[in-house]
Order: C-alpha cells, then structure tokens, then sequence
C-alpha cells in the first residue's frame, strides 16, 4: 500500500512537471504582454506585472491593425468552415446512401490525392487563383479550402450508420432525398458534424502559408499573417509582441476548453493534425 | 379507395421477388400479407409504398395509375418492423413530422399531433425521445406518425414482430381497433399466421412470389384452395397422407387401410387427403382410420396423441375424456365437411361433389 | 439495400458531389498534374503563363544546389531529433495518464493545449523565450551554471531550438493517440500477468510495449510526414528567415523561397515534387509494411 502510494505521488509529481513546462510558454506570454518595458527586461525575470498593462493590447492594435485583421481571419474561418461543412454533407451523403455509376472511381481517386501533401498544390494553386484574378482576395483564402476529402471520408462513415429503413420512413412521411438529408441526416451526424467543424475551424484559424502568399495587401491580412508581418513592424517590442500573440492564441484556447469534448475525441478517433 | 394490383411483378438480379400479382383490396379493408419468409410479402408492400418500383404491372389508387409514383407522393403512412423513429427527435416531433414536410400550419400540426396520440394512447410522453420509451411504445409512436396525415392507405411490415408475445397480443387488438376507428385501408406483412387470421378482413397467402389464395380468414383455414395454403395454416399442422387409387377407392400409401370416396369432382391415380388435428374424434364406430397409439402428449386442455397406420403417422388433437394409453389401438374419424382433397401432381384442391358413401 | 444505379440516380449522386467535386477538381486533383507537369518546365513564363521548354533540367539544377542539399540534410535532422524524442516522452506521458488517476482529465487537456493554437503565435512566444539576454530559457540554464546561449542567432543550436519546440507543439497529439491506442489494451492481460506475478516493468515490456506498436507505428509515420512538411515554425521562429546561415533551411522552405521569392515556379515544382516522392514513400510503408509487421491484436 505504502509502495502504491508512493508511485502514485511520483506520477502526480511527473505529470504536474510536464504540465508546467507545457503551461510555462503560455504563462510567460500573458504575463509578458501585461508588463511595462523596463519590467520585461528584467533579470531575473518578473513573473506578475506589478501594474498590468492592458494598454499594451492597445497600443499593439495601433501600430498595426489587428482588428482588421480579426475580423479577416474570422471571416475566413466562418465561411470556409460553413462551406466545408455543406460540400461535406452533400458528398457525404451521395457516397454513402446513393448508388450511381463511376461512385468507386470517383471515390478512390479522392481518397487516392489524400496521399499528396498540400504543400505539393501551393504552386499550381497560387497560379490558378491569380489566373482566376483572386490574389488579395477573400475569394482566395476561402475557396479553395471549402471541400476537404478527408471529412466526406469521415462523415460519410457516419453515415452509413443510420439505417436505411430510417430513410424510407422518411419518404413514406414525405421528404424527398434532399429533405431527408437536412431534416434527418444532419440532426443525426451533428456529433460528427461538430467534430469536422471545430478541427477546420483550429485549421483555418491558424493556416499560415497559404495566406501569406495570396495576400498582400494589409486589409487582407489574417491574424496569423498579421502577427508574423507585426515582428517586423513592432521592432523588439516584446509585451507588444507577445500582447498580439495573445489575441491570435486566445480565441482558439477558449474554443478548447468549451469544447474540448468533440476536439479531444475527433483527434483520438480520426488521428488528423489540425 | 380500392387498390388494384395489376400483374404486377418484381424482378430482383434473377430472383423474381413477385410473380404477375393481381388482386384488388377494398376500401377501409385490412388485409393480410402472410407468407413465408422470401415469399414476396415485403416486396409486395414495398411496392404499393413506392420505395420499390415494379419491373412490370401497374398499381392503381381508387383511379389513379401511381405505377411510377414516387413514396412521398403517394399518400401513404407505413408502420415499419423496427419502428423507424427518427431517434432526435421527440415523440411530438416525430408524429408532426409528416405534417412539417406537407407544410402543415405549425399550431394546427400540433393539435393534430396530439390528438392522434391520444388515439394510440401516448398522450402523457410527448416530450420524450424515442429512445426512452419501450418497444410497444414505439409501435405506438409509429402508428400515430403513420396515421396523422391522414393518409389513403396504411401499409405495415411485420409491425409486431419485435415485441414480446404478451404486447404482440395487446398491440395487434389496438392496430386492429385504432384501423376501424380510422377506418383506413389498411395492408398488414406478417410471417405469423394466428396474427394474420386473427387482425384481418381478407387474406392473401404467398409463396414464391404468387398469391395462393385470398380469403376471408375462416375461409381460408376452413376450405384450403391447395396443399400449401393447407400445410401452411394450422398448428399443429394438418394431416396430409398420400393415398393411391385402388379399385374401389383409394389406398394409404404401403398400409391396408383403404378408404372408399365417391364424391369427388375427379379421381385422379393419386390424392393427398387433408385432415386437421382438431377435425378427429375418438370413436369405436365403424372409424376411417385405426392404428396404434405412438405418443400421447397433454397440452392444455387438448390432448395430442400420435397414431400409427404402417408408415403413416397422425395427429390428432382428442377429447381427453378418452383414457388412452400408448400402444393401445385406437380408432379415429373426421367429418366429411373436415376432410381436403388434393390432387398430388398439381396440389389443387379437388371439390366434393355429393354426399358419398363411408369406407370399404 | 441499395437500390441499383441507374441513369437518373447517377445524375442525381453527381449533383449531390458537385460543389465538393469542383472545389477538389481545381485545388486537388489538377494542381497534382499540374505540379507534376511543372517540375519539367525549365522556361516557364509566368506571368503570360507559357511554357517555353519542358526538360530534367530541373532535377539536375536542384539536386546540384547546396542549398536544396542543405534543406534535405536539415529536414532529416530535424525528423530525426523530432520524432524519436517525441514519442518517447508522450508515450510515457500517456502510460502515466492511463493510470487512473484522479486529475487524468485535466493533465490531458493541458498537455492538449498547444496543439489548438497557432504555430506562427507560439514560434513568436518561443523566440521570445530563447531570447539570449532576457530569455526565460537561458534565465533557467543558468541556474545550473550554464552560460546563455544565441539560441536563434548562433547556426549551431537553431535546429535545437526548432526541435524543442516542434516537440512542445505537437506532444498532446501524440498523448491523444497513444491514450487511444492503450485503451484498447484489454484489461485482461494485464490481471493475467499480474497472477503471473510480473513487475510493473515486466507488464510494460510484455504487454504495453507488443499490443501498443500499432499505435507507434503511426504514430511515427505521422510524425515523420508531418516534419517533412515543417515550414511555419522556422518562417515564424527565425522572423522570415531560414535560421542563421541556413541552419533552419527546411525542404518546404526552400519550395517557398525558389517560389515566392525568387519566382523560380519549375524549381519550386521539382523540389515539391521530391517532398512529395518522399512523403509517399512513408505513406507506402504505412498501408504495406506496417500490415505485416506490426503487431495487431
């Protein structure tokens, strides 16, 4: 017993090291973005402000347009995820519930392009959209990105589990196949739903290359592209720095710990990297 | 409304599901699908729903060809084996919804909605999901949202067939109740034939895709059109002995016993003679059938005993007043009205035309 | 049951994919054709859109730049010092969560916590952290007397510096996975080698160890797929620089300097292109040898 307890405690104490050391990056940036600048120099380091800055928020927001740049990336991320989403469920719902010709072709070549990393597509990508006229676009950084192979994979699993007597009821009740789907389906797929949402809405929020080279103008800027353009511009102003860093992290850990239910289990469940 | 199945067939791969069916079923009439299973029962009322669409034939509503109807057009509500609720949604919800799709005024939905579950006897759990509740609840549910739109037709596919027996008993009187209350036309699937005779007005026996008969329930049992519908109905099932024809009548099969018929529509070389268990009685008086007692089994109040004639053996369902007692021998006699003849080749039932004479 | 296709449910299915088809047609399927294409222009005029020459040229001209060179050295060591250390640590981590204890809950979420946030915010709070005067880093090494170091400035330990935080970064994925992959670990053998009579560490070898390598395998392939990729790190890391002296040169990142700085799209092309022959060569390992090899239960 003596034994157990023992090893208990130093799982506990292990654990809560860790847990330290992931937590310390965090800590260190609020607390930075809160200092005044003879504070964030300090040796040794001063861990809370002895008056909070909150003007630091400000002043960052003046120097370069971080609400514009908010309300871009929240733009971006709201309709591509929507947009995601319903491609997402049309698809998910031809591969699963209807029977057409060429379906396994079509299927296996999606699943087949899985294999290719996006990284590979940037350059033809970057020259279809300037072709289209899109550089500097909202159309740029939200269309490409609205159909993803990997959800009508996922959902379509989902699908398949609703039993096909379910969709009969529903049309002796009355609904065509496309009611069906919306009154039934996607009621019944919101689990799956919300899963494939909050993962391309962490993705979406975050993506950093793609927008960084359509985008060129400020106004376009999403926050990530904002942030890493605000190094240069803030010069080594830190709790300037670290004041924009907050805004661009915070927004996604407040997603977290309300849903982390759906986020923790998509990953375990579908093994993707946001 | 009547429904009239013209020819109506089904083909599956290579399997054809249902055989050139016609038949008419009559408004505000519930009839019976029965049948073994592949029989074609299903496929049948898949059909007259609309899921299905047939390989040839026409199905026609009062006048209306709805052939190429699709379901949601049709007008129809079906009641499925495992109920199909829509799982999240409330059993408010899920009986409204028919009514949504149709663009049903939301106040006058609900309304509707609740009197039909005041109808089905569901009234107190509205506001609970179909999950919550027990399968003769469900059933219930399903009935309510099959009938709230006030459909023409009210098609069931084994609807009881996943209760237990006791709620099977309850359920089938409420389905047949709550149907005349309607007073809808209404098509019940079912493999279980005390169901069948029991619920309906008229019913129609399958096998492999071709209507056997269709009758009233009675009818049915008491004067089978063929060996199969007779071999069909009936627990424990009738008798049948294969019978030759000999000078004077016919002849069991590597037995002694003859029995001489001389009012049959035809004699042909081979019969098949179709007696029910419950058709025998003890008797000592001149009987049609004499053997050694085999078995002897007490159910209930009926007693079933096993009797032998060379290789024959018999079931009979007997009086238990008689003290019989295995390997004694016993005599056993049917009315003639009891007695079914088939032709052996064909299975067809060969009618009786005039009282005839007993034994030979 | 399905009903069979026909002519009408086909048009039907195709309407049903056609916002998700033409999205993936033009941004998945044909930019693969096209980047495959395009590794082969050796004259290309972008701004008309005119291939002048098509040729291996390409291939030559990048497997004869150091620097493309340099990139694939530096990825290499960058997946090697990633991914080995990376499982390591959340593997344990994992094991130690998966012990029923009380606050499992609440070590998995904080150690989740980098994963949902921005790669370019946490690389401009860890290159803060490395900072050589003020750096919370070099504040702790000197507690044990280690003098500071030029984390991001000195070519030496650049790639240290990216390594320890791309494991920061992706640990709580990692723990996820390997949590999943433990509860899948029946019970049983663990009571049956407990009456056994073998040591925690015993169990572990014998029994954790063989029934969780499914899940190591993925682990790493994923792992290592995904540190072929790396780019935004070091973009945000070395403030739009590929590390001092190139140290922090990755593959990804010299697609990006050939492409958007240089506007050389042909040898951007066959550098995406080699990443992607190797990245599918892992892909290939996964769907073939890792079915035969790796212990399924």
């Amino acid at each position: 017993m003596v034994k157990d307890a023992l090893s208990k405690g130093i799982i506990y104490l292990l654990l809560a090291f860790g847990a330290i050391l992931m937590l310390l990056p965090f800590v260190w940036m609020i607390s930075t973005s809160l200092k005044s600048p003879s504070e964030v120099m300090a040796m040794p380091p001063v861990w809370i402000p002895s008056e909070w800055q909150w003007e630091n928020y400000q002043t960052a927001s003046e120097v370069a347009p971080f609400g514009r740049y908010f309300i871009n990336s929240i733009i971006v991320t709201i309709l591509s995820t929507i947009g995601e989403l319903l491609t997402t469920i049309l698809a998910a719902y031809a591969f699963s519930k209807i029977n057409f010709y060429g379906k396994g072709i079509v299927f296996a070549v999606l699943l087949g392009t899985m294999m290719v990393p996006g990284e590979v597509l940037l350059i033809p990508n970057f020259v279809t959209v300037s072709n289209l006229g899109w550089l500097d676009s909202y159309e740029a950084l939200i269309i490409p990105w609205i159909a993803s192979i990997f959800s009508i994979f996922l959902l379509r699993q989902y699908f398949f589990s609703v039993p096909t007597e379910l969709s009969y009821a529903a049309k002796v009740d009355g609904c065509s196949d496309f009611k069906f789907l919306w009154y039934v389906m996607v009621p019944l797929a919101k689990p799956a739903l919300i899963t494939i949402g909050l993962l391309k809405v962490i993705g979406s929020w975050n993506a950093f290359l793609w927008p960084l080279i359509v985008t060129n103008s400020q106004e376009l800027r999403t926050l990530p592209v904002g942030l890493s353009a605000f190094t240069t511009e803030a010069g080594i102003k830190y709790e300037l720095l670290m004041a924009a860093s907050t805004m661009v992290i915070l927004p996604m850990l407040i997603l977290f710990f309300i849903m982390q239910k759906y986020i923790i289990s998509g990953v375990a469940r579908t093994g993707i990297k946001g | 409304m009547d429904i009239r199945l013209n020819n109506l067939t089904m083909v599956f791969d290579d399997i054809t599901a249902v055989d050139q069916i016609t038949t008419t079923i009559k408004d505000g009439e519930l009839v019976s699908l029965l049948g073994p299973s592949g029989c074609g029962k299903s496929t049948t009322l898949m059909l007259l729903s609309g899921l299905y669409k047939p390989t040839s034939g026409q199905i026609f509503f009062g006048d209306q060809d709805v052939t190429k109807m699709d379901a949601e057009k049709r007008g129809i509500g079906m009641v499925f084996q495992n109920y199909a609720l829509y799982p999240h949604l409330s059993v408010l919800k899920n009986i409204m919804f028919p009514l949504k799709m149709k663009k049903v005024p939301k106040k006058e939905a609900m309304e509707r909605a609740k009197e039909m579950a005041e109808l089905v006897q569901i009234g107190h759990l509205l506001d609970r999901k179909p999950g919550q509740l027990s399968g003769g609840q469900q059933q219930r549910v399903a009935i309510a949202r099959a009938l709230v739109k006030k459909p023409n037709v009210l098609l069931l596919d084994e609807p009881l067939s996943n209760l237990d027996a006791r709620l099977r008993l309850e359920m089938r009187e409420e389905i047949r109740r709550i149907q005349q209350e309607v007073g809808i036309t209404a098509v019940f699937v079912t493999h279980d034939q005390e169901e069948a005779l029991s619920i309906s007005d008229r019913v129609m026996l399958m096998k492999s895709g071709v209507i056997q008969q269709e009758s009233r329930p009675q009818e049915m049992y008491k004067r089978p059109e063929n060996e199969f519908v007779a071999s069909f109905l009936g627990n424990p099932p009738i008798n049948l002995l294969t019978m030759k024809k000999i000078e004077n009548g016919y002849q069991l099969e590597k037995s002694a016993h003859s029995l001489l018929f001389s009012n049959l529509a035809t004699y042909p070389k081979s019969i098949r003679v179709g007696i029910r268990p419950e058709d025998f009685f003890v008797t000592k008086d001149n009987p049609r059938f004499t053997g050694e007692i085999i078995h002897i089994e007490t159910i209930g109040r009926d007693t079933l005993i096993r009797m032998q004639i060379g290789d024959t053996t018999i079931r009979a369902l007997v009086d238990p007043v008689h003290q019989l007692k295995v390997g004694a021998t016993c005599g056993l006699d049917g009315k003639e009205e009891n007695i079914h003849f088939f032709d052996s080749a064909s299975g067809q039932r060969i009618e009786t035309v005039e009282r005839g004479e007993k034994h030979a | 049951m399905l009903e069979k296709p026909t002519w009408k449910s086909t048009l039907k299915g195709f309407l049903y994919l056609l916002p998700a088809l033409l999205i993936l047609i033009i941004f998945n399927i044909y930019p693969i054709i096209r980047s495959f294409l395009m590794s082969f222009y050796t004259d290309y005029d972008y701004f008309n859109d005119i291939v002048h020459e098509y040729g291996f040229d390409n291939f030559i001209a990048i497997f004869q730049d150091p620097n493309f060179i340099t990139a694939l050295k530096n990825t290499g060591i960058f997946v090697l010092g990633v991914v080995p250390i990376s499982i390591f640590l959340s593997m344990g981590i994992a094991v130690l969560l998966n012990n029923k204890i009380k606050l499992a809950g609440f070590f998995r979420t904080i150690y989740f916590l980098p994963f949902v946030t921005s790669v370019v915010a946490v690389s401009i709070v860890w290159s803060w952290i490395y900072h050589s005067d003020y750096g919370l880093l070099n504040y702790f090494l000197g507690w044990f007397g280690i003098d500071p170091i030029a984390w991001l400035n000195d070519p030496n330990y650049a790639m240290p510096a990216l390594i320890i935080m791309s494991i920061w970064k992706g640990l709580g994925f990692n723990i996820i996975i390997f949590l999943a992959g433990l509860q899948n670990i029946g019970e049983q053998y663990y009571l049956a080698a407990k009456v056994d009579g073998a040591s925690a560490w015993k169990r572990f070898t014998n029994i954790t160890l063989p029934l969780l390598s499914p899940t190591i395998f993925f682990v790493s392939i994923i792992s290592i797929i995904n540190g072929f990729k790396v780019f935004d790190e070091v973009f945000a890391l070395f403030n739009g620089r590929p590390g001092p002296a190139n140290s922090a040169l990755t593959v990804v990142y010299y697609i990006y300097q050939k492409f958007y700085e240089e506007w050389q799209f042909g040898l951007a092309s066959t550098a995406a292109f080699v990443l992607f022959i190797i990245i599918f060569i892992f892909t290939i390992i996964q769907l073939v040898i890792g079915r035969r090899f790796v212990h399924y239960n």
